[in-house]
């Protein structure tokens, strides 16, 4: 025990007879090690965030739409829908959507509101949130109930803060009573462009559109499946029922949200491996620094290292000192650079109440990499020095 | 006084031959040197800059190890060992002093003579200390022990020098022009210093080209173009 730490205060008087260059060197080895935090740390934090949105819209969520463009009637009929509701296996919810429109006189401005149709699942598979009152239910669906429920944004433009008590809603000349009012389960879902469910958007059951609207085609048809297993089996299944309508699949989309997540993933992989790859450089920029000192180290206490040899220290004690030299530099650079690269974004953090969270495997693997770093660029080094011609190195000036 | 052919021999040099410059002009330092040196002798090695004196003070100390011929010292052969062999056996059987003093500019003349004991590793460093602090006040430094090495004059430095190369009680003491750096009445005080360690009983070889030095010898050895002229004295 007594060795060690004697080798130890070799390897501190060593460092202490150069203190500005060893706090540079260090500097340098920190900018590399927080860079490796931070990089990790974006990395997670912006995928877990695109997660989060995807997410938001629906879990498990498969959609069917016609774009509109093509030979084909490119809008899904209502016998489309019923096939779906016979034959697609594996699904948990089924969610068609009917899009209209009517004019409502909002502070005396005629505004344009879009009206939706759809079932009570819709709700559930959206992942709505209600803010006030509740969703229709299946009954309401069925006995055509004039009921719907209004987006917060349309809820704000309407009524302002007042509470839901006794409303209706005008539409296609007909009392619609306002029983609840929904946001999104990510609010920035809309930041997706893929929801039909923000802006000012009232939504009432499914049938009761279909009689008192004027749509003849269905928008979009949203399926929850059971598991993300069973998503393949949903869209294979809408596959077949659109290719035995219509032959083949022009002007038809058909998209699941894992494709999204898959696509995430890869992206935000790739994105981190090129930003770990950036930060890589910078560890073996500090790396290279570290070595560069301590050649010139070695270099300069070479009649120092004669004299310890000639005094009867083994090569594997100077070895030894010189590592640890090396590796006293990479560490405290690690810990500075931990220090920097958990501490900024958690004080940005606080700066800017927002949770910046900080992955605790960088830091660990931050901290381990700079220990190795140090350790490989010091090697070359200490071995120069362990290796020392004792006569030659004694007579150095 | 007795005879050195009774006494044991320390070093046992024969046939040594040392060339430099394998690559290029080779140089030979030593031409088929033979030397004896015996327990308790204060032997001077003369000899003019360029005759081979220094390299034969390397070899004997261990600290070169790449020549021809063969070298036992106190009857072990040194010869042929790795330089892992021995920098231990140079720890323990050689003290060194040298013209330059070399001592560790960073580090407290205390510090710098115990670094012979560390480096042993069979004491406790704070017994390491004690050893080195007992050899400073024998040299009459105990009330400089926390001083560097250049807060000492000349004179300080090289007894400083002279307790580090005794710490570890090395069987050989390896001198290399100790006095070369030093003013007249420095000179005297270490060769007085030296005699009174020979007399105490230890093994002395002086490297030097001062006749002034070599007089406190007991055997005077001449090395000329790489061997001795008149070894056996």
């Amino acid at each position: 025990m007594a060795w060690p730490r004697l080798l130890l205060r070799f390897a501190l008087e060593g460092l202490q007879g150069q203190r500005g260059r060893s706090l540079l060197t260090m500097l340098g080895m920190g900018i590399g090690t927080a860079s490796v935090v931070a990089v990790v740390s974006i990395g997670l934090v912006g995928r877990d965030y695109v997660v989060s949105l995807i997410e938001g819209v629906g879990s498990n969520l498969v959609f069917a739409y016609g774009t509109g463009i093509g030979p084909n009637p490119t809008e899904l009929s209502f016998e489309d829908l019923d096939l779906m509701r016979q034959r697609v296996r594996g699904m948990a919810a089924l969610a068609p959507v009917l899009d209209d429109a009517a004019h409502i006189p909002i502070r005396g401005e005629p505004r344009v509101v879009a009206v939706l149709g759809s079932t009570a699942s819709y709700y559930q598979v959206r992942n709505l949130r209600m803010t006030q009152g509740r969703f229709f239910t299946e009954t309401e669906d069925e006995n055509f109930a004039k009921v719907c429920v209004v987006s917060k944004e349309l809820a704000r433009e309407l009524y302002g803060s007042v509470p839901l008590g006794e409303v209706y809603l005008r539409l296609f000349d007909l009392r619609f009573r306002v029983i609840g009012v929904y946001q999104e389960g990510v609010e920035s879902a809309a930041a997706l462009e893929k929801s039909e469910a923000a802006g000012l958007v009232a939504i009432v059951p499914f049938w009761t559109l279909k009689h008192v609207g004027n749509t003849r085609y269905v928008d979009v048809v949203y399926i929850q499946a059971q598991s993300p297993e069973t998503v393949p089996t949903v869209v294979e299944d809408l596959r077949q029922i659109l290719l035995s309508q219509y032959g083949n699949l022009d002007g038809y989309t058909i998209e699941s949200l894992d494709t999204y997540l898959t696509l995430v993933d890869q992206v935000s992989d790739a994105i981190t491996l090129g930003l770990m790859a950036i930060a890589g450089v910078s560890l073996l920029v500090g790396g290279i620094g570290i070595m560069n000192i301590m050649l010139v180290t070695v270099t300069e206490r070479t009649r120092d290292i004669g004299i310890r040899l000639a005094l009867g220290a083994g090569r594997r004690d100077i070895l030894l000192q010189f590592l640890l030299e090396a590796s006293i530099l990479s560490l405290a650079g690690g810990v500075l650079g931990v220090v920097i690269g958990a501490g900024l974004p958690l004080w940005i953090g606080f700066v800017y109440d927002v949770a910046v969270p900080v992955s605790a495997a960088s830091v660990v693997i931050a901290f381990g990499v700079s220990v190795l770093v140090g350790l490989f660029f010091g090697l070359y080094p200490a071995r120069k020095a362990a290796d020392m011609n004792i006569v030659e190195s004694l007579s150095y000036e | 006084m007795s005879r050195p052919a009774e006494r044991e021999p320390l070093i046992r040099l024969a046939g040594v031959t040392k060339t430099f410059g394998h690559d290029g002009v080779p140089v030979v330092a030593l031409r088929g040197l033979d030397l004896t040196v015996h327990r308790g002798e204060l032997v001077a090695v003369m000899g003019p800059s360029g005759s081979g004196k220094s390299t034969l003070l390397h070899i004997a100390g261990l600290l070169d190890a790449d020549y021809e011929g063969t070298y036992q010292l106190d009857g072990r052969l040194m010869s042929g060992l790795s330089a892992d062999e021995l920098a231990p056996l140079r720890n323990r059987s050689i003290g060194f002093v040298f013209q330059q003093f070399h001592l560790l500019p960073q580090l407290s003349i205390l510090e710098n003579a115990a670094l012979p004991a560390l480096y042993a590793r069979d004491r406790a460093p704070a017994e390491c200390d004690r050893a080195a602090r007992q050899r400073l006040e024998q040299m009459g430094l105990g009330d400089r022990l926390d001083h560097r090495p250049n807060e000492l004059s000349t004179g300080q430095r090289q007894r400083a020098a002279i307790a580090r190369a005794l710490v570890n009680e090395p069987s050989l003491l390896l001198a290399d022009e100790p006095t070369g750096a030093l003013d007249s009445k420095n000179v005297a005080e270490i060769l007085d210093l030296f005699a009174a360690l020979h007399r105490a009983g230890s093994t002395i070889v002086l490297i030097t080209h001062d006749r002034e030095v070599a007089s406190i010898a007991e055997r005077i050895i001449h090395v000329r173009d790489g061997h001795t002229i008149d070894g056996v004295a």
